[in-house]
C-alpha cells in the first residue's frame, strides 16, 4: 500500500507534554547561548595559556592552532557569510570574492598606507568602494543570470587582480604592498587578543546583520527571487534593483573583510588573492551548507581546523616512509586540498544542503521520535 | 504470447501525490489496434509513461503489476531498450528534433538497422507521406504542426516496429490533417501488420479508428470493449460522443 | 614582426579552438558547463609526461596512451560526478565541476610534484623561415594537428550515424529517449570526447609551455572563447578560440606580457553585456 505524505503518521502529544517541552526547549536554548558566548570568551585564554581551567593542554590537544589562525578564521567567516548570502540566499553565483577583497585591501593600501587616514575610516572606506565595486560588477546580472553571470564574475575577477598587480607595482614594489598597525583611536589593536575581540565583535555583527536582513521584507523577497522568479516577479517584487543591492551589500562585506585581512597579514601581494581562495570561499559554502548563514561559520571553521588536523596527523607521521610519508608530509597542503574537495563532491551528491541541512535533518528526526515517545508516554 | 502487449494490473504512484493508476489491465493483441480514452487527468500518460519506459524519467514508480511485451516482463526497463525491442513512440508534443533535417530526423529512426534497410525504410515513409520527401532537406523546427506529426510517425515506424504507440495525435492539428494522419495510421497496420495503440482525447476519431478501446476515468479502467460497443454504449454518449448517433449513415461507415 | 605575431595567435588560437570545441561538446552534449576543462588540459599535459618521460612510450603508442587514458577520464567524471547529479539545479553541477578543479589539482601535484616540468617529444622543434617570417615548427603543427582534429570531429558529427544520434541528444532530450537512442551512452561519450580535445590541447601546451598546474588558468581561457564565439554553435567555439589566440599574443607582443588576461575577459564581458549569444550563437528565446 502506498504511504500518502497525509496518511497519520504522527500522533500529536497530549497538551500539557507540549508546554512543558516549550519551556524547556526556551531555557535549553538560552542556556546554550549563555554556554557559547562563555566559550568564546574564554577561548583566547586557553590558547594563550594553553590550559582550560588550570589543566595544561599539549600541543596537539589544541590541535596546534593559535590565536592568529583563529582570527584568520574570523576574516573568512566574515567572506563566507557575505558570499553565502549573495550565492545561497539570492541565488547569484559568484567567483569574485578574491577580487573584492584585493579591492578592499588595495582601498586600505591607499587609504591606509599612502594617505595615512585612521584605521576606522580606513574599513570605512573599504566598505564603500565595496559597495561601488558591487554595484559595477552587479550589473552583467541586469541583463544575464545564472550560467552567464559566473562567468561575468569571472572576467571580474582576472581584472581586478591585473588592476591590482599594476597597483602593486606602481605605488610599491614586488615584495608587497605593505600596512602598518591598526589602531581604534587609541586602542592599538597591537596583540592577537585585541584583534580576536575586535574581529568577534566584527563577525558576530555581520552575521547578526544579515541574519535580520534575509528576515526583513526585502530580504524574504531575495530568498523567494532566487527560488522562483517569475513568481517574485509577479508579487511586484523589483528583482533586478534588488539583486544589485544584494551585491553590493555582499561585496561591502568582503571588501572590509580584505582590508582588515591586509592589515592583519601587514603585507600583501596579488598572489594573496589567486582564483583558488575564491574558490575555496564557494567550497566553503557548500560544505556549511548553502542558504544558511551558520552553515558558513562551519565552513569556514573547517576550513581552519583541516590543515590542523592534518598537520597533526603528519606530525605523527614524520618517521614513516614511502606513500604515507609522501601523502602525508610532503605533500601536507595538497592533501588538505584533496580532502576539502572531495568532501565537497561527497555533500553535493548526498547532502546538497550541507552540514547545516544534514544538522537539520537529524534535528527533526530527533523531534519525531521525541515527540512519538512523549505521545507514548501520556498515553500510559 | 499471444498479444503484443499486456498491462496486468498496474498501479502506479508519483512522489508525493499517491496513485495514478490504479489496477489497469490492458492488452493489444498482434496486429491489433486499440484506442485509450478519457479525459485529462484521467491516467491515459501516465499508463503510457509506464509502458514506453518514461516513468523514471518523470519520477514515478511501479507499486504493483506487470507489462509484458511480446510475452516479455518488461517492468522497468529503459525506453530506449523498448524501442530496440520493437516499440516504437510517437510522443505527444511530436518530439522531433528541431535542428535536424526531415531526412536526419528519419535516419535517427532508423539508426540500427543495416544501410540497405535505411534506404528501403526511407522510401516507405516517403510514400507513405509524400510531403517529408518533399521537404526532406529542412530543417524539422520550421515545419508546420502537421508535418512534425507526420515525420514523427514516421520516424517511429520507420524501424519496422511491432507495436506503435501513439500519443495525442490530434492535439493542436486541423481535422483535416488529422484525417488524413489516421489514414496513414490504418495504412502502416494494414500493410505491415504493425500493432497500434493511439491514446486521444477526440474519442469520435479513436473510435472511427480502432478495433478495440478502453476508457480510464480516475485512474482506473472504467470500461471497454470493442470500438463499435465502446462507442454505443450510454456512458459514452453522454460524456464524450455527444450525437454520433445523428450522423448520417454514410458518414459513420465511411472510417 | 605582426605576421609573425598573428601567425602565434593562429596557432595559439587554434589550440585553443581545439580545447574550447571540447568543452562546447559537452555543453550542447550534457549541459554541463565545465568549469574543469582547463584541469583536463593539465591532465593532458601530465598523461603526455607520464606517457613519454615515465614510461618511455614510443610516441604514436604514447598518443594512443594518451587519448585512452583522457577518454577514460572522461567517462568516469560524467558517471561519478555528473549523473548523480542529473536533475539537479545547475548551481550544484557548477560547484562539483569546480570542486573537480580542486580534487584534480591536488592529485597532480600529490603525484607528480608541484614543480614544473618539461616535456619532451619527438614533435618537430625549430624555425622555418617563409620569407621575413620566422615561424616556429611546432606551433605549425600544433596548428596542423588542432584543425585537423576539429575537421575530424566535425565530419564525425555531421556524417556518421553515431554522431548523428549525439546531434540528436543535444537537440532534444527526451525526443532522443522516444527515439530508442540511449542517451546515458551519448552523455558518456561526449565527456569522453570533451577530454580528449582538452588532452590534445595540453600535449601541445605542455610542450609550448611547461608541464605544471598553471596550465589551468591556460586552459580556464576555454571558457571565454566559448562564450565570445557562441555557447551553442560549434563552429561559435573554434572561431571564439582563434580569437583569444590572436588577442592573446597581440597583447602581450603591443602591451605588456600580462596584459593579455583583461584584454580577453575584457572582450568576454563586453560580449556578455551587449551580445550574450556570442558572435556567432543566435538569440534564444526566453532566458539565457
Amino acid at each position: 500500500m502506498i504511504k500518502n505524505s497525509n496518511s497519520a503518521d504522527h500522533v500529536s502529544p497530549i497538551h500539557s507534554s507540549v508546554e512543558g517541552r516549550d519551556n524547556m526547549s526556551h531555557m535549553a536554548r538560552n542556556v546554550r547561548w549563555a554556554l557559547a558566548i562563555v566559550a568564546l570568551l574564554y577561548l583566547p585564554v586557553v590558547l594563550t595559556d594553553r590550559a582550560i581551567f588550570g589543566i595544561p593542554l599539549s600541543n596537539a590537544q589544541l590541535l596546534n592552532l593559535s590565536l592568529t589562525q583563529i582570527n584568520l578564521m574570523l576574516i573568512a567567516m566574515m567572506g563566507a557569510l557575505s558570499l553565502n548570502f549573495l550565492t545561497g540566499c539570492a541565488g547569484l553565483i559568484s567567483i569574485g570574492h578574491a577580487a573584492l577583497y584585493a579591492v578592499g585591501a588595495m582601498t586600505a593600501a591607499t587609504a591606509g598606507t599612502l594617505w595615512g587616514w585612521p584605521f576606522t575610516l580606513v574599513l570605512l572606506a573599504a566598505g564603500v568602494t565595496g559597495a561601488s565595486a558591487g554595484f559595477l560588477a552587479g550589473l552583467p546580472s541586469l541583463r544575464v543570470r545564472g550560467l552567464y553571470f559566473v562567468l561575468s564574475t569571472m572576467a571580474l575577477h582576472y581584472i581586478v587582480m591585473y588592476a591590482f598587480l599594476e597597483y602593486q607595482f606602481k605605488f610599491f614594489d614586488v615584495v608587497g604592498i605593505p600596512f602598518k598597525n591598526a589602531s581604534l583611536g587609541s586602542f592599538e589593536l597591537s596583540t592577537p587578543l585585541r584583534w580576536y575581540g575586535f574581529l568577534l565583535l566584527l563577525t558576530v555583527l555581520v552575521f547578526w546583520g544579515l541574519r535580520n536582513t534575509l528576515r526583513s521584507r526585502e530580504g524574504q523577497a531575495l530568498t523567494a527571487m532566487r527560488d522562483h522568479e517569475l513568481a517574485a516577479t509577479s508579487l511586484g517584487v523589483n528583482v533586478r534593483t534588488l539583486r544589485l543591492k544584494a551585491f553590493m551589500l555582499s561585496s561591502a562585506i568582503a571588501s572590509v573583510a580584505g582590508a582588515l585581512y591586509a592589515y592583519y597579514l601587514t603585507n600583501v601581494t596579488s598572489e594573496s588573492f589567486g582564483i583558488g581562495f575564491a574558490i575555496e570561499f564557494i567550497a566553503m559554502i557548500i560544505v556549511g551548507g548553502m542558504g544558511s548563514l551558520g552553515g558558513s561559520l562551519v565552513g569556514a571553521a573547517l576550513w581552519l581546523l583541516l590543515p590542523s588536523i592534518i598537520n597533526l596527523i603528519a606530525s605523527q607521521a614524520n618517521e614513516t616512509t614511502g606513500l604515507v610519508h609522501l601523502v602525508l608530509v610532503d605533500h601536507k597542503a595538497q592533501l588538505v586540498q584533496l580532502i576539502f574537495g572531495l568532501l565537497v563532491v561527497v555533500l553535493l551528491i548526498f547532502a546538497p544542503d550541507g552540514l547545516a541541512g544534514l544538522s537539520k535533518q537529524w534535528q527533526k528526526r530527533k523531534r519525531n521520535t521525541d515527540s512519538s515517545a512523549s505521545a507514548h508516554k501520556g498515553e500510559a | 504470447m499471444s498479444n503484443m502487449l499486456d498491462v496486468l494490473n498496474l498501479s502506479v504512484a508519483y512522489p508525493g501525490k499517491g496513485l495514478a493508476l490504479q489496477d489497469v489491465s490492458l492488452s493489444v493483441p498482434k496486429g491489433g489496434i486499440v484506442a485509450l480514452l478519457g479525459a485529462n487527468g484521467a491516467g491515459k500518460t501516465t499508463l503510457i509513461r509506464a509502458v514506453t519506459g518514461l516513468l523514471d524519467l518523470h519520477h514515478g514508480t511501479i507499486t504493483s503489476g506487470h507489462i509484458q511485451f511480446k510475452g516479455q516482463s518488461v517492468n522497468g526497463l529503459p525506453a530506449h531498450r523498448l524501442v530496440r525491442m520493437g516499440m516504437g513512440q510517437v510522443p505527444e508534443g511530436r518530439l522531433v528534433f528541431k535542428h535536424l533535417t526531415v531526412e536526419e530526423n528519419l535516419r535517427v529512426g532508423a539508426a540500427f538497422l543495416a544501410r540497405s534497410e535505411i534506404k528501403q525504410g526511407l522510401e516507405i515513409v516517403y510514400e507513405l507521406f509524400p510531403r517529408l520527401r518533399e521537404r526532406h532537406l529542412q530543417a524539422a523546427g520550421w515545419m508546420s504542426g502537421g508535418e512534425q506529426q507526420m515525420l514523427a510517425l514516421g520516424r517511429a515506424m520507420i524501424g519496422r516496429p511491432q507495436l506503435l504507440l501513439v500519443d495525442e495525435l490530434s492535439l493542436g492539428l486541423a481535422p483535416l490533417i488529422v484525417k488524413d494522419i489516421y489514414r496513414q495510421l490504418r495504412v502502416i497496420g494494414e500493410k505491415l501488420g504493425t500493432a497500434i495503440l493511439v491514446v486521444e482525447q477526440n474519442a469520435r476519431l479513436a473510435l472511427d479508428f480502432a478495433e478495440s478501446a478502453y476508457v480510464m476515468s480516475n485512474g482506473r479502467i472504467a470500461f471497454s470493449g470493442n470500438a463499435l460497443e465502446v462507442a454505443n454504449s450510454p456512458a459514452m454518449q453522454e460524456s464524450y460522443l455527444g450525437d454520433v448517433q445523428n450522423q448520417p449513415p454514410s458518414e459513420q461507415a465511411q472510417s | 614582426m605582426l605576421g609573425q605575431v598573428l601567425f602565434g595567435g593562429l596557432a595559439v588560437g587554434s589550440i585553443y579552438g581545439l580545447v574550447a570545441l571540447g568543452f562546447a561538446v559537452i555543453f550542447k552534449g550534457t549541459e554541463v558547463f565545465n568549469f574543469a576543462q582547463g584541469m583536463f588540459v593539465v591532465c593532458g599535459a601530465y598523461l603526455a609526461v607520464t606517457a613519454m618521460s615515465v614510461l618511455g612510450l614510443p610516441f604514436f603508442a604514447g598518443a594512443v596512451f594518451i587519448v585512452c587514458a583522457a577518454a577514460l577520464l572522461g567517462v568516469l567524471i560524467h558517471a561519478l560526478l555528473i549523473q548523480p547529479l542529473s536533475g539537479r539545479p545547475m548551481l550544484s553541477v557548477i560547484m562539483i565541476t569546480i570542486a573537480l578543479c580542486i580534487v584534480l589539482r591536488a592529485l597532480i601535484e600529490m603525484i607528480f610534484g608541484s614543480a614544473g616540468r618539461p616535456l619532451s617529444t619527438p614533435l618537430p622543434s625549430g624555425v622555418i623561415t617563409l620569407g621575413s617570417l620566422r615561424i616556429s615548427k611546432l606551433h605549425l603543427t600544433a596548428m596542423l594537428v588542432s584543425w585537423v582534429c576539429m575537421g575530424g570531429f566535425g565530419a564525425f558529427f555531421r556524417f556518421t550515424p553515431i554522431g548523428l544520434l549525439m546531434r540528436a541528444t543535444a537537440d532534444g532530450h527526451e525526443a532522443a529517449v522516444v527515439s530508442g537512442i540511449n542517451v546515458n551512452l551519448m552523455n558518456r561519450l561526449a565527456w569522453a570526447i570533451g577530454s580528449v580535445l582538452a588532452a590534445v590541447g595540453g600535449l601541445f601546451l605542455g610542450q609550448l609551455q611547461i608541464v605544471s598546474t598553471e596550465l589551468e588558468s591556460i586552459g580556464l581561457l576555454a571558457l571565454p572563447a566559448v562564450v565570445i564565439g557562441g555557447m551553442q554553435s560549434i563552429p561559435g567555439a573554434i572561431v571564439g578560440g582563434l580569437l583569444v589566440g590572436l588577442v592573446e599574443q597581440l597583447a602581450a607582443s603591443y602591451v605588456s606580457p600580462k596584459s593579455s588576461d583583461i584584454f580577453i575577459y575584457g572582450l568576454l564581458l563586453l560580449i556578455l553585456m551587449f551580445r550574450p549569444w556570442g558572435l556567432f550563437g543566435q538569440r534564444e528565446l526566453g532566458r539565457v
